[in-house]
């Protein structure tokens, strides 16, 4: 049983050695260079632009997000700079700005370069990280025609004159929130004049009153990279909860059905009773031995 | 007639007192699978279930498998050896305590593999603290801990007779504390006629109890399944379906177990054709029953034709092909042929057919679990597409062998202990070779 032993200390001793030690927590930590990084996330929404900058720094195989950091942020067009401002990150390394989409020094075709930095520190290298779109909107409506529900999307664009004119010939996404994530209910192709219809789902269920919040999306686009808007329209089927009148087999019930409580219980008593019978016999043997005689 | 002239404990001391080096080999090849499986945990707890193949649509995947198959093979050695041993069948002396040990480590290695598929393992006492009874997992965890006590009291119980002449065998080479041992587990028992009575009763009570016990255990454990409102779960069918289920693979494990011993401690003696037959006999109809339930369930959920029913069949007659055709049509039909046409029946072929079998029934839980939440009521949201389907991966394999190489090093190390045929009894009034089927 040594060998058996000895063997299996080594087989275990090798399967454990350094895999398990995290990059950040190596003993030899120091001679590891450490890398910035940053990430430069873009949102055009109806009324502004929501741009968040993710900073994070690398050791080795770790990664992590860098807290309390300042990024500061800027936007032109080759020629003018303008600071939009500057933030500290949060616990996850990220640096929010909301800009107003009017007023942003744009290029001929209406781009916009958009540049996160963060200078460094001691500790930390600097990192950077930028990304060019043209403003943009969709906005909502919703319309009965006919008896059928007819949402109407519209997406809109700048040109060089600051005149709106339509985007054509794009696909957007429309969305309804639910619990943990976005449902998508369906896809719009844009005419030439900008806008698309679609029919919407009768049985979407939304609050009390039957309110859905309803977003369309543009998304990952070469020029508007990716656009939002939002609308609230009370077409959803009305959320009703029901309140059982009797406790019934809900686990947020307070207490079981007493059925299954009695089942339960008699159940258990019964093999259980049947458990001490067998044990007390065990007992009763023990003590049996004391006073007779072997005749095994 | 050469049997009942030989002491049976003389001839199985060897298999107590010394290990040979095939035998250490064995262990630390078995150590160095279970090594890997610790490994693969560790690795699951510091990176936590991203390691594992299961996702939030598939979130059950080869542990829960595993969990089914050890606990059915459990509750199979608890209704074959309970059952062979309340109508005192002749021939069972030889193979209950295999059937036996079946039932105890399986039945601990079975819940381990439910601790792997949770998340926060340092919340697992909420289970208790806030467990309501209206849930089907806290039936399960009443009735697996239920079962516990119920299989070692019942094992216990048959053992004592063999911990006693252990205990008095006087020519058994064993360290102190071993015979310390046998001599503090063996209860005093010197088989008086009134300690007989008693662990007769209790023995026989214990039998019945662990029989309806396996039926009410993987009843509950199939419930789990059925209540749910799944495609292919929600079936009145489950829990009959589970426990034929369980005790066909059971079978199966303990002829392959059979062979194992037969060969390793050269039991061809006590181990004949005829229990390999018997066993084997079990197994058929076993077969015919599973295989009648399979065809039910199927066809009542074909020819309702319930979009998502289809769905999912349409599913296991697609990608999971294979595991379909062998759990539901060879680990069908191959036990009718072999243990059916007399020409067929040899030891060789029946213990072949158990394995067929036994990794047939692995994968009739496979397919059960894996496609019914690949396709479920709701479309899944915002989900990349590795996220849809379910592949096991290193970690998964790596405990599921740990686990398959943990069911051997006890069953090896419990042979090294007791003797793996019953020693008391074997040639006395129960045992009757021509009794045998």
């Amino acid at each position: 049983m040594k060998r058996v032993f000895a063997v299996s200390l080594i087989i275990v001793s090798i399967f454990f050695r350094p895999t398990f030690t995290r990059a950040g927590e190596q003993t030899d930590s120091t001679n590891i260079p450490v890398e910035s990084r940053m990430a430069l996330n873009y949102l055009c929404t109806t009324d502004s632009i929501i741009l968040t900058a993710t900073l994070s720094i690398r050791k080795g195989d770790f990664t992590l997000g860098l807290e309390n950091a300042p990024v500061e942020l800027t936007a032109s067009n080759g020629t003018t700079i303008n600071q939009l401002g500057k933030a500290k990150t949060d616990q996850e390394g990220n640096a929010v700005f909301k800009v107003p989409a009017a007023g942003l020094p744009s290029d001929k075709d209406g781009l916009v370069s958009y540049l996160a930095k963060f200078t460094g520190t001691d500790k930390y290298p600097e990192a950077e990280a930028s990304f060019i779109a043209k403003p943009a909107k969709i906005k909502l409506s919703f319309n009965i025609e006919d008896s059928m529900r007819i949402m109407k999307v519209t997406a809109i664009q700048k040109n060089e004159k600051g005149e709106e004119i339509p985007i054509a010939k794009e696909t957007v996404h429309i969305y309804v929130p639910r619990l943990f994530s976005l449902l998508k209910i369906g896809e719009i192709s844009l005419e030439e004049d900008g806008t698309g219809t679609l029919e919407f789902p009768k049985e979407i269920v939304g609050d009390t009153l039957g309110n859905l919040v309803v977003i369309a999306k543009i998304e990952e686009h070469d020029q508007f990279g990716f656009i939002e808007g939002r609308n609230t329209i009370n077409w959803g089927v009305p959320k009703q909860y029901y309140k059982a009148e009797v406790p019934s087999r809900e686990l947020w019930t307070p207490i079981a059905p007493l059925w299954m409580i009695i089942t339960l219980l008699v159940m258990l008593a019964g093999v259980w009773a049947h458990y001490v019978y067998a044990v007390y016999e065990l007992v009763m043997i023990k003590r049996l031995s004391k006073k007779d005689k072997p005749i095994l | 007639m050469e049997l009942l002239r030989k002491d049976p404990l003389r001839e199985f001391a060897p298999q107590l007192e010394r290990t040979s080096i095939q035998g250490y080999l064995w262990i630390v090849f078995l150590l160095a699978v279970i090594g890997l499986g610790i490994y693969a945990f560790f690795s699951q707890v510091f990176y936590g279930h991203e390691v594992t193949g299961m996702r939030d649509n598939v979130v059950w995947g080869v542990y829960i498998v595993n969990f089914i198959f050890f606990m059915g093979i459990s509750y199979a050695g608890a209704l074959i050896s309970g059952t062979l041993h309340l109508f005192k069948t002749a021939w069972r002396k030889p193979i209950i305590r295999m059937a036996e040990f079946i039932t105890i480590i399986a039945l601990l290695i079975g819940p381990c593999f439910i601790l792997l598929c949770i998340g926060r393992l340092d919340k697992l006492h909420y289970l208790v603290i806030f467990g309501r009874i209206q849930s089907p997992i806290t039936w399960d965890v009443i009735a697996i801990s239920t079962d516990i006590f119920g299989c070692f009291i019942f094992l216990y119980l048959s053992v004592l007779r063999d911990l006693a002449k252990l205990r008095d065998y006087e020519l058994l080479q064993l360290p102190n504390w071993r015979k310390k041992l046998y001599k503090l587990l063996a209860l005093g028992y010197t088989g008086t006629p009134e300690q007989k009575q008693r662990l007769n009763r209790a023995s026989d009570i214990m039998a019945a109890m662990v029989i309806a016990i396996a039926i009410i255990v993987y009843s509950v454990l199939a419930w789990i399944f059925s209540v749910t409102l799944q495609p292919g779960w929600h079936s009145t069918i489950f829990g009959p379906y589970f426990v034929i289920a369980a005790v066909y693979s059971g079978s199966a494990v303990l002829i392959l177990c059979m062979w194992i011993f037969r060969r390793i401690y050269h039991l061809e003696e006590y181990i004949t054709k005829k229990h390999f037959v018997a066993v084997g006999v079990i197994m058929l109809v076993l077969a015919a029953f599973f295989g009648y339930f399979t065809f039910s369930d199927y066809l009542t959920k074909w020819y309702g034709s319930e979009k998502n029913d289809e769905m999912l069949i349409q599913l296991l007659f697609k990608e999971f092909y294979w595991p379909f055709i062998i759990s539901n049509y060879i680990g069908v039909l191959l036990p009718l042929i072999v243990v059916g046409i007399a020409k067929f029946r040899t030891i060789t072929n029946i213990t072949i057919t158990a394995i067929v079998v036994i990794i047939a029934l692995w994968l009739n839980r496979y397919i059960i679990v894996v496609p019914t939440l690949e396709s479920p009521y709701l479309p899944i949201q915002d989900s990349r597409p590795e996220w849809l389907n379910y592949t096991a991966t290193w970690v998964e394999w790596s405990l599921t062998a740990a686990g398959v190489a943990v069911f051997a090093l006890l069953f090896t190390l419990a042979s090294k202990f007791i003797t793996i045929v019953p020693v008391s009894g074997l040639h006395g009034e129960e045992h009757n070779e021509e009794a045998i089927v």
